[in-house]
């Protein structure tokens, strides 16, 4: 019998499998990847295999995308002779580890409540003949699954993709491989050390912190975190710029930002590392080897604080605060919201927005791009201007009540689609009545709630100040308009109550609605800023934008009026329409 | 009066309830009863208005309820099967939203709520989120939910499951309470002793259709049997005991 036959492998599989501490580790790899924690996860339930293709996905397509920049015959076209590959791969190469290190860290975010074994988990394994020792390990096995599968999955297309179209203009394959290994080294060590730095504070929380405490602080601080990733990620074109600039030793923002140790340990391997790459690299292997050791005492510290006392711990039905009261909110209410419908759902729709872990995810994620675009155009506003009045009437600084508006706007778009405990919505299914639904009316006003107060507040004020009446209210009043034109557009044959419908599929006119995105922020919040700062000099200019404005109000009226009914109904599916439809005539 | 005229709904081609007519009259509690897969939750499903049925009509004052669905659920009080809500709403929240869906006032709700929260010993949890709430919590939230607006039909799915043994007693009690005051009560259960004790009327279901329909008394008289052993004569042809026994064979087997 060969040595590669299948059937020992088949043999020993089938044996550890059975063992109950291999038993547990499936268990809790697949509740890592199928959900954990109270909360809802059918609505994302994507399933393993597409979850590890969308992961791989950025990775490929940004390879892809630098052939242009490294084709040796695109290079000879543009006149670019005697290319040092290895110096224009530098940028890319950073941006790469930062790719890697946002995206294992998200993931780390996503799966947050499932890493550690929770209430469930004690209540279907403790009472087993298992000791809770075994189920420590077992945890400690699939995390550490996790994190290779992760760091693999993640980086695999770019460890080959991106090293083949660096060395695309170079005949030897020995450069290949010395700039595919030094490339898999600072990516996968980038990946492991996201994921560890997210565990170490989870366990950290969770080792400082009673559960109650816990529970409330762990999403802010999932907040922070994505915010923190989100502009490691904004800023991954400016920051290599900034490393090739430094001179003498390290600068501290540079310690603030471990992708930078990564870039510096590639460099640094490839013989390539300046004072300061090299000074950052010495950072990178004590870096992570620190993390994985200090991760693993939180954990340890973390599981007995909080598994193994679960059964000491009440099981959370106690008596609750009573809620705050807001008269300001009793009084508005009314007058916004004016039936029943809208009164109830709204509140129905406020509670997800601030309660539902994952439709705060995606909103924070959203506002927190938002922020990070809104400071770099802050900057460029104050880069070079003479004078703060100069300054904030610059494109870039108008652009910033845009950019943050398009993106929140969007970003509720988005999360209404998203479904929260499907299973639940039997309750609206049969109170609503589907034919005279309001969902457009709520899902607008929810949006205005939540986008008009700090606009208005903050822009008109400010605007006030530095340029006067007449500049504050036109800026305002354009913001204002262009917000409520792009919610209803956004809202065109909007029929669902958020939260209730199942997740849309995935439909041919997807990437032309995302593109359609792309193209809808440089309209908005680029070029209309830009036309602002001109017509500002001259008021009446501003007049130009009414036929934009009348032709963007008219299209969703139109398209409202010219729906027909069936269309207009609620719905609580949202399937794909089929290419033929049986009539079923036996029934 | 609330009328099923000839249901029958398909699954595909599978048919889960065939021809099934009965009339659900005021004071009237009619329990259904049948074993799983015998059409029950179809049956509810139609009678609630979430399923449409694919041949027949229910019928409430003569009118198909599908022909104005949404008066007819402002009239109905149900009880699902399985009591999903939402888990990061509070109780209070959850009835709150529901009364003001069902077109209460704000003083109404707030009244209402607090009375049958304090009934249903829930008072104290009102505020803790639904999430941590226990399979009974839970259930004891829906029962409100259904009965808070007043309906004049209760459809009740299962509605004991996970109770303690006061608030099943007051639910019983609660059920024989509607029926006497004029209310339409149809009563889905498995446990056949409750459905003895608070239905006046019986309608017993195997794979989708009716085999039995009628008083409680009669029923029994007319096999001269306890309910549970006419439900066994009439729907499961198994002798149970000689089922628990080759179960216990089974354990002891090496």
């Amino acid at each position: 019998m060969s040595l590669l036959s299948p059937e020992p492998i088949q043999h020993w599989w089938d044996y550890y499998r059975r063992q109950p501490f291999w038993r547990l580790v499936q268990l809790f790899v697949a509740r890592i990847f199928r959900g954990g924690g109270d909360s809802d996860t059918e609505g994302l339930d994507l399933g393993i295999g597409l979850v590890l293709t969308l992961l791989a996905s950025p990775g490929a397509f940004v390879s892809i995308l630098l052939f242009n920049k490294y084709g040796s015959l695109l290079q000879w076209l543009r006149g670019e002779h005697n290319v040092d590959t290895l110096l224009i791969a530098f940028p890319d190469e950073y941006f790469f580890i930062v790719l890697s290190m946002t995206v294992t860290g998200a993931v780390a975010i996503w799966r947050w409540d499932a890493i550690f074994p929770d209430r469930r988990d004690y209540m279907n394994l403790v009472h087993l003949p298992i000791s809770t020792r075994t189920i420590f390990f077992a945890n400690l096995v699939a995390v550490l699954f996790l994190v290779g599968l992760l760091a693999f999955d993640v980086n695999a297309a770019s460890c080959i993709l991106f090293p083949m179209v660096v060395s695309a203009s170079q005949s030897h394959f020995v450069f290949f491989l010395e700039f595919a290994a030094v490339h898999a080294i600072g990516v996968v060590l980038a990946s492991v050390f996201a994921f560890f730095a997210v565990f170490s504070i989870l366990g950290l929380l969770m080792a400082i912190l009673p559960p109650r405490a816990f529970r409330r602080v762990s999403s802010y601080v999932r907040g922070v975190v994505v915010i923190y990733l989100v502009a490691l990620l904004c800023t991954s074109f400016a920051v290599p710029g900034m490393l090739r600039r430094a001179q003498g030793p390290a600068p501290l923002w540079t310690f603030l930002l471990p992708s930078c140790w990564f870039v510096g340990l590639c460099q640094s391997l490839r013989g390539r590392a300046g004072p300061v790459l090299m000074q950052l690299s010495g950072l990178a292997l004590p870096g992570v080897a620190f993390l994985i050791v200090f991760s693993f005492c939180l954990y340890a510290l973390g599981y007995r604080r909080q598994f193994v006392r679960i059964a000491e711990m009440a099981d959370g039905t106690g008596v609750a605060r009573n809620p705050r009261k807001w008269p300001w909110a009793a009084a508005l209410g009314p007058l916004i919201l004016r039936t029943p419908f809208q009164r109830a759902c709204f509140r129905f729709v406020g509670k997800t927005l601030l309660r539902s872990e994952t439709h705060r995810l995606v909103l924070t994620a959203t506002g927190g791009l938002g922020l990070v675009l809104a400071s770099q155009a802050l900057m460029n506003a104050f880069t070079g201007a003479k004078s703060f009045r100069t300054a904030m009437l610059t494109p870039e600084a108008l652009s910033i009540p845009y950019i943050l508006t398009f993106l929140i706007i969007i970003g509720l778009r988005v999360v209404f689609e998203l479904p929260v405990e499907l299973r639940a919505n039997w309750i609206f299914q049969l109170m609503l009545d589907r034919d005279r639904q309001e969902c457009e009316p709520l899902a607008r006003k929810v949006i205005f709630v939540l986008v008009l107060p700090w606009l208005l507040a903050i822009t008109f004020p400010v605007y006030l100040s530095v340029a006067g009446i007449l500049v504050a209210s036109l800026h305002t009043l354009l913001v204002v308009t262009w917000a409520t034109l792009l919610t209803d557009l956004l809202l065109i044959r909007f029929r669902k109550l958020p939260f209730t419908c199942t997740l849309p599929v995935f439909k041919q006119h997807s990437i032309v609605i995302l593109i359609s995105f792309c193209f809808g922020f440089l309209i908005y919040a680029v070029s209309t800023p830009d036309f602002e700062s001109w017509a500002l000099s001259e008021p009446r200019q501003m007049l130009r934008l009414l036929p934009v404005a009348i032709v963007a109000w008219y299209i969703p009226r139109h398209l409202a009026r010219s729906t027909i009914s069936l269309d207009r109904k609620l719905i609580f599916e949202d399937s794909a329409m089929r290419n033929f439809e049986l009539l079923r005539l036996e029934e | 009066m609330l009328e099923a005229v000839q249901l029958s709904k398909r699954y595909a081609s599978i048919p889960a309830v065939q021809d099934l007519s009965f009339s659900l009259r005021p004071g009237m509690v009619l329990g259904c009863l049948g074993p799983n897969g015998s059409g029950k939750s179809t049956t509810v499903k139609m009678l609630t208005g979430l399923l449409e049925p694919t041949r027949g009509v229910v019928q409430f004052e003569g009118r198909n309820i599908q022909d104005d669905l949404h008066a007819y659920r402002k009239r109905l009080g149900y009880v699902p099967e399985e009591a999903h809500l939402y888990p990061y709403l509070t109780g209070w929240e959850y009835l709150e939203m529901v009364g003001t869906l069902r077109g209460m006032t704000d003083r109404d709700i707030e009244c209402k709520v607090e009375t049958l929260l304090e009934l249903f010993s829930m008072h104290p949890h009102r505020h803790a989120s639904i999430g941590t709430y226990s399979k009974g919590m839970r259930q004891r939230i829906l029962l409100i939910a259904a009965i808070m607006h007043n309906p004049e039909i209760f459809i009740f799915d299962e509605p004991l499951s996970g109770l303690d043994v006061t608030s099943a007693l007051i639910f019983k009690n609660l059920v024989q309470a509607l029926g006497r005051a004029g209310k339409l009560v149809f009563y889905c259960s498995h446990v056949l002793e409750v459905v003895e004790k608070v239905c006046s009327d019986i309608l017993i279901l195997r794979q989708g259709v009716v085999i039995a329909q009628d008083s409680v008394e009669n029923i029994g008289q007319i096999l001269g049997e306890s309910l549970e052993n006419t439900f066994l004569h009439l729907v499961d042809d198994v002798d149970t005991v000689r089922v628990a026994s080759d179960i216990v064979d089974v354990m002891r087997a090496a």
